[in-house]
This record gives C-alpha cells, structure tokens and sequence, in this order.
C-alpha cells in the first residue's frame, strides 16, 4: 500500500449560506510543493484551516510520515503541519518576540530560535531596514506578510500550509519569497500547500491541486 | 461597653429632608435630575425597608433554614448581577457565574465564619448574612470585570490567539495572557481599596461598627478580615470564572469557539 507524507481527511465544509463547498475530500501528498487553487469561495482557506486542524473536522484523520494525530493531539499535529493565516497575524510586542515566541511552546521539543538565520531571512525578504526591537504592529500589510513567512521557515515544519503568503509583495520580492518557499520543500522531508490567487507560479510547482464543489483533482 | 443612638422615624424623615434639599437644587438649576433622585431615594426606602423586616424576621427565628435562604436569594441575584454588564455572553454563562459565587463566597465564607471567627450556632444571621452579603457584593464586581476583560480579549484578539494554536499552542497556553490580564483587571479595585483602607477613607463595615459603639480597635480587626476576606474571595472567584470562560471558548485541543458568543442587545 502506497504510503504518503501526509493523509489527512475526509474534508466536509458549507458556506455560511448553507451550500456544501466540498465533501469528503482526502488530501494525499508526498513531499513536495502543492499549489491549492480554485474559484474565490470554493473553501480554499477553509481547507486549509481543517488540515491544520483549526476548523471542525469532526471524521478527519490526519496521519504524517506515518504516525496519526487523533484530536486529542492537535497541538502537537499543528506543530508539524503549520498554518500561515491569510491575514498574517502579529502578536503585540516586538519584531523578534513574534519570530521566538513559538520555540517557548511545549510542543517545540528541542527546536531552538536561529537569531543568525533570522537576519539573514530578514534581509533575503527585504526586511533589512526592520529592526528587530519594531513593534510588529506597526509593521505594513506586505511586511507582515514577510514577517510570517520567516517565522515559519525558521519554525521548520514538516508542512507548511501557506494561505496567500505573497499577499501586498511587489513582483521582485513576491518571486523571492516564493522561492523561499521553494527551498523549503526542494531540501527533501518537506511539504508546502499554498494557495495563491493566480497560476503565475504554477510552472515551478510540483502538483496542481484543483477544488472545487465536485472535489479535488489534482496533477503535476 | 457598646453604646448607640437609637434610630426614630423621625430621625430618619429628617434625613430625607436632605434628599429634598437636592431635588429642590436640581429643580433650581434645572438640571432635571430630581425625579430620577427621588424615585432612587423611595426605591431604596422601600428595599432597604423590606431587607430590614425580613432580616428582624430572620434573626428572632432563630433557626438555620432562614438565614440559608436569605443566602441562596442573595447568591441568585449577585450570580445574575456579575453577567449583567457584560457585553457579549454564552449559554451557559449565568450557570457559570453562580458556581464561580458559590466556590469563592462559600469557601472563603465558611472559614472566615466557622473558623476565623467560630461562630455560635454556625448559621448565626448576626454575622452570617453581612460577612457574606460584603463578599457577595465584593466578589461580584471582581467576577464581572474578569468576565467582561476576558471575552473582550479573546473575542478582539482572536487572530493571536490563533496565532498561537497554529504553531501547536496548548489551551493554557493560548490563553495565558487574556487570563492573567482578565484576573488583574478583576482584582485592581479590590487591592486598591485594600491599600487605600483607613487613610482615603474609613471602610464601610468599620464605620458602621464604631457608629454601631464598637471599640475602634475591634472594629479594625473585623474590618482586617473583611479586607482579607473579600480580596481572597475576589481572587478566587476572578480566577475561577477566567478558567471556566477560557474553557467555554477554546476547546480542550485548542479550537476557538467564538461561534459561541451572543452580543447582549439589551439588559436582561
């Protein structure tokens, strides 16, 4: 039997109207860079949000290089397959308080904060100029957006499940970052979900993952 | 040797004239206010009135099953007061309130009264009912300002939280801050006056006790356990409702559930 890097279903969701978005949906992959696309409102963030085990999922099985997560193990699931939210969230505080607070979490195990990587992402990202004393609110919407892109690749996850991360990036640093992302995964041992708003990228992506109300279909 | 000037109607009508002196200013000035000033000034006559009847009916029957009604009443209505002025509510949160009342009044309640100060017979009105009518009253407010801090909190800054579950944050840890800033905001009030007691202004229990002829300095040394008692009570009831809130809202495997919050339209 086929076993992939990471199973996890059956997806059901509705929108607020009542109209099922998608049912029963399996995600299988390997580890690779996904590229999740579909029209506005078929449940793309959604999706992503019941992977990551953040929205209700009450029949899903979520099961990664082998070992399965029941709900009683989310956190720890959600420290391997991580979401970066669409809206890019900040906590209040510094710079740097937002890229360390995850590695004072009980589920970090021995990943330690890389201050050296940091910097160096910070300026791969175009974030050079930021101090990492700023506080992070003040901070732009394209910035945030960077800010949670290094917070995660420093974090290492297994998954990363990266809702619109080039959201308010002009197109040089919107190319760096998705290449940024790229590495991730072309390291070996790590998967990438993204969902982007235009097929711009979808030459230098792995697979092509399609929902819609019918389900998934997906291809290279 | 305790001594007081026994209270007549009369006294107390001449304290009224005191009240109509301010509606007559408002009426004066126009300011409006002395219909509002009076219907307050009768309505409280009247409470204070039937509060007092019930009581001199309570203490002269000198049987338990009284006074432990009296304490369930005022058990309801403070439960229901502490929800009152929050903003958002949950099913559930009237329930939660009354046992958060129960667990900090009864617990700091019962020693204060059964071992603090021994009481004889245990359910002696005397002492039962204002010690826990001023923890009631002070517990109140410190649940209310924990309850209300707490939703405001998870519900405006739901994206960090979130934040934080999406990087494998436990429950405690989610919701560490709200908590902590829920509990200082409910226990601010209560330390402040604790710390303020005696210099900005005499306690309340105190000054009716030396109005009441008693010694000054028994009088502060009931008034030292009231302070202690009621901050104990408010930390404990602030606490508790901060931990069944945060469970209310985020589930055991760190779920938001703000789906579970109504805004209140309206006093209920």
């Amino acid at each position: 039997m086929n076993q992939y890097f990471l199973e996890c279903g059956p997806f059901t969701a509705s929108a607020p109207d009542g109209r099922i978005l998608y049912r029963d949906v399996e995600v299988s992959i390997g580890p690779c860079f996904v590229l999740l696309y579909g029209a506005s409102g078929c449940g793309k963030t959604t999706l992503l949000r019941q992977i990551a085990g953040l929205a209700p999922s009450d029949k899903a099985r979520r099961v990664i290089k082998g070992q399965e997560y029941g709900a009683d193990r989310l956190p720890e699931w959600r420290s391997r397959v991580t979401l970066m939210a669409q809206d890019a969230p900040v906590l209040r505080g510094s710079v740097e308080e937002n890229l360390v607070f995850p590695f004072g979490l009980k589920n970090a195990g021995k990943r330690i904060f890389d201050r050296a990587k940091a910097s160096k992402l910070m300026e791969q990202t175009g974030l050079g100029h930021v101090s990492m004393d700023q506080r992070a609110k003040s901070l732009s919407g394209g910035e945030r957006h960077r800010l949670n892109m290094i917070r995660a690749l420093l974090w290492d996850p297994d998954v990363l499940l990266a809702d619109e991360p080039l959201t308010g990036l002009d197109v040089p640093t919107a190319e760096k970052c998705f290449s940024l992302l790229r590495d991730f995964t072309a390291r070996g041992g790590k998967a990438v979900i993204c969902v982007l708003h235009d097929l711009e990228y979808r030459n230098q992506v792995d697979v092509l993952m399609h929902i819609s109300d019918s389900g998934i279909q997906s291809g290279p | 040797m305790s001594s007081f000037v026994y209270l007549t109607p009369f006294d107390i009508l001449t304290a009224t004239l005191l009240i109509c002196m301010a509606a007559a200013i408002s009426i004066g000035l126009r300011l409006g206010l002395e219909r509002r000033l009076l219907l307050s000034a009768a309505r409280c006559t009247i409470q204070l009135g039937m509060v007092g009847l019930i009581l001199d009916w309570v203490f002269n029957i000198h049987h338990p099953a009284p006074v432990v009604a009296w304490l369930v009443v005022m058990l309801l209505f403070a439960s229901r007061e502490a929800v009152a002025r929050s903003k958002w509510r949950y099913a559930g949160i009237r329930f939660d309130a009354l046992l958060t009342m129960i667990f900090s009044a009864f617990v700091v309640g019962g020693v204060i009264t059964q071992m603090v100060i021994g009481i004889e017979p245990w359910y002696n009105p005397q002492y039962v009912i204002p010690i826990l009518g001023m923890i009631f009253g002070n517990s109140l407010n410190g649940i209310s300002l924990c309850l209300d801090r707490l939703i405001e909190h998870i519900r405006s800054r739901s994206d960090e939280i979130e934040l934080l579950i999406a990087y494998g944050a436990t429950r405690p840890e989610a919701v560490a801050e709200p908590l902590q800033t829920a509990v200082k905001t409910g226990m601010i009030p209560i330390i402040n006056n604790m710390a303020m007691a005696g210099v900005v202004s005499l306690p309340g229990m105190m000054t009716g006790q030396i109005l009441a002829g008693s010694p000054p300095m028994q009088a502060v040394g009931y008034q030292m356990i009231v302070m202690f008692m009621i901050t104990a009570a408010c930390a404990l009831g602030a606490m508790a409702i901060a931990t069944m809130v945060s469970r209310r809202l985020v589930s055991p495997n760190g779920m938001l559930k703000l789906d579970k919050l109504i805004l209140k339209t309206s006093r209920s």
